[in-house]
């Protein structure tokens, strides 16, 4: 029924949404931890969103994931390729959920995820988004080589931090 | 090779053709979720094409997490997509749905979103083995009851609603044993 690409890295499994993971997904979007996201969020926002990160894959080509435990296949977090409509540009996207913090997995998923836009999707470049506020997220953008690139007027997120990823040529290589 | 949607089923009846959404249908639904038209199904003036796209993105992950789906009906004489039909089961629903949109008025009054609700019910219970159906409606919506009445359903009082406001009706689709062939 779909063919959303299975990735692999040391600890992870980057694979398609499941409905079994809306739970962990609906307890990150209800939780202070999506305040940079748009959230907090209800269940009913929450299966929106959780529904639409699925379908991006069919209209866009490429998408998210979810991270899982490559052992347990626990559901950790969302991260991946997103450019809804409005976005300034294609972005490399991550939230982990509150059980995968401080383990260097965000990281560990967002470089897949950049192999993944540059190697198979064909991108030239990308981006992330970041609340400035965000000081967790800005210091995973600085660990993957990103710098500062300008701001982003989000209609629900207010300013956005742009952060430009290294291209290609040195970005592709976990 | 680009992810998408593989293997999803073709419903054709004697105008439509009915099939999984895809990317180009945004500049067909968009138009009709930021009109007045959408106000009872999600949609409405007051939207934007963000709120448009993130719709139809609903619709194509539906398809992912479900396996089945929200069909696009192309009109058969000229491929034009006209609207959205079919089964239609999210997490916080409370029982399997077949839901329709039509999305221009111009296509309103010609009988396509009955053929193309039959088409999907008859997918509903002979290819998903759905043993029963409702169709949520906005209580202000006339056109949507009006096409649930001639569609043989009957107000369900007693069923459980989705957590909406306001309210949504629930009409209860005859059985499959009512309208599949024998």
């Amino acid at each position: 029924m779909t063919t959303i690409p299975t990735l692999t890295t040391q600890r992870l499994t980057l694979r398609a949404p499941r409905l079994t993971d809306f739970d962990a997904y609906a307890g990150f979007r209800a939780s202070d931890r999506a305040h940079f996201v748009g959230g907090p969020n209800t269940d009913i926002q929450a299966w929106g969103q959780f529904i639409g990160l699925a379908g991006q894959w069919t209209i866009r080509g490429y998408g998210r994931w979810i991270v899982a435990d490559r052992e347990t296949d626990a559901p950790l977090g969302v991260v991946g390729l997103l450019y809804p409509i409005g976005w300034p540009e294609p972005e490399i996207a991550w939230s982990m959920f509150a059980a995968a913090e401080g383990r260097g997995l965000a990281h560990e998923a967002a470089l897949a995820a950049r192999c993944y836009a540059y190697g198979t999707a064909g991108w030239t470049t990308a981006i992330s988004l970041i609340d400035p506020a965000n000081t967790r997220s800005t210091a995973l953008a600085g660990r993957l080589g990103c710098h500062p690139d300008g701001t982003y007027q989000h209609a629900i997120f207010g300013a956005m931090q742009i952060w430009r990823h290294p291209a290609p040529a040195q970005g592709l290589a976990p | 090779m680009i992810p998408r949607l593989i293997d999803t089923p073709i419903l054709t009846t004697e105008r439509l053709t009915l099939r999984a959404p895809h990317a180009s249908d945004f500049d067909a639904i968009a138009p009709f979720i930021t009109s007045d038209r959408a106000r009872f199904v999600g949609g409405g003036a007051d939207k934007d094409v963000g709120h448009a796209w993130r719709i139809l993105a609903i619709f194509a992950g539906h398809w992912h997490l479900r396996g089945f789906g929200i069909f696009v009906a192309d009109s058969r004489r000229d491929g034009r997509p006209i609207g959205s039909f079919g089964p239609w089961f999210p997490g916080d629903w409370p029982e399997h749905e077949l839901g329709w949109t039509l999305w221009n008025a111009t296509d309103e009054g010609k009988g396509y979103a009955q053929e193309a609700a039959l088409a999907v019910r008859h997918h509903a219970y002979a290819d998903l083995g759905w043993t029963t159906a409702v169709s949520y409606i906005d209580a202000r919506n006339d056109r949507s009851r009006r096409l649930a009445q001639r569609l043989g359903c009957m107000l369900d009082t007693d069923a459980p609603r989705p957590d909406r406001d306001p309210a949504l009706e629930v009409w209860r689709h005859p059985a499959p044993s009512k309208v599949l062939a024998a």
